[in-house]
């Protein structure tokens, strides 16, 4: 899901929307574009609830293929699983907040009010991302070796759907 | 190696040495030492308690449990990079 989130942030942010309005690798048009899509966009919408598909998305379709694996992979990182897809939501905007994602911050915002999280909700995922983004600065800069791995059991659980070991 | 030598907790003030009491208390778990974190934030106490006043307010349960603010708070230690 962190990564995911990432690579999808990194495209939005890099070529869906430029700096003064432009695209510079313009996203598909939903209006005119190819039928081979229609299922797919149409997927996404309901996904996000939403009556448009996000430029990102757009933008892979310039290759239907490529698109509806992103498409794939982004579906079953955000779906509700062992995480609900609300946590999911805080967690990528956590990421985004972090990574000052100009596309990331508002859209995963978004996704977590509409999933229902409050001011309260998202004021403590705030909280949580910049207390952890000044520990770990501190930790960075005067190199401090971890020394809190031992606080809890390894954790051997198997990645989703896997088996163990 | 830390750029920094960090103090022994004998090393400081009994003010101090409480607030490494508070750090074993959240983390429930007796270290050798306080962690390299406490000790740091433990030179200017005016600095480190608020700051870790200002975690537990964050990290308490809410609208999110305290397990859900620990995922929050490995992902946004892990896009920083951050081996700590």
């Amino acid at each position: 899901m962190v990564g995911i989130t990432n690579a999808l942030n990194v495209v939005a942010d890099g070529l869906a929307a430029a700096p003064g309005g432009g695209a510079l690798l313009p996203p598909v048009d939903e209006a005119t574009a190819d039928p081979q899509l229609a299922g797919l966009f149409a997927e996404i919408r309901a996904f996000y609830a939403r009556p448009d598909v996000p430029a990102v998305f757009r933008v892979a379709a310039r290759d239907p293929g490529y698109a509806a694996d992103l498409w794939a992979a982004t579906r079953r990182a955000f779906a509700d699983q062992r995480l609900a897809r609300r946590l999911k939501e805080a967690l990528a905007f956590a990421v985004s907040l972090t990574t000052r994602s100009a596309f990331g911050t508002p859209f995963h915002l978004g996704e977590m009010r509409r999933l229902g999280v409050t001011d309260r909700g998202v004021l403590e995922v705030v909280g949580v991302t910049q207390t952890f983004s000044s520990y770990t600065k501190i930790a960075d800069t005067l190199q401090l070796e971890s020394d809190m791995h031992d606080i809890a059991p390894v954790d051997d659980s198997p990645a989703p759907g896997g088996p163990r070991p | 190696m830390p750029t920094v030598r960090l103090r022994d907790a004998s090393e400081y003030p009994e003010p101090a040495r409480k607030l490494f009491g508070l750090a074993r208390s959240w983390f429930n778990h007796e270290f050798k030492e306080p962690a390299a974190m406490s000790r740091v934030m433990a030179w200017d106490l005016e600095f480190g308690g608020p700051h870790g006043r200002a975690m537990k307010r964050a990290m308490g349960p809410g609208e999110f449990t305290r397990a859900e603010k620990e995922m929050v708070a490995a992902v946004v230690s892990g896009v920083n990079a951050c081996s700590y």
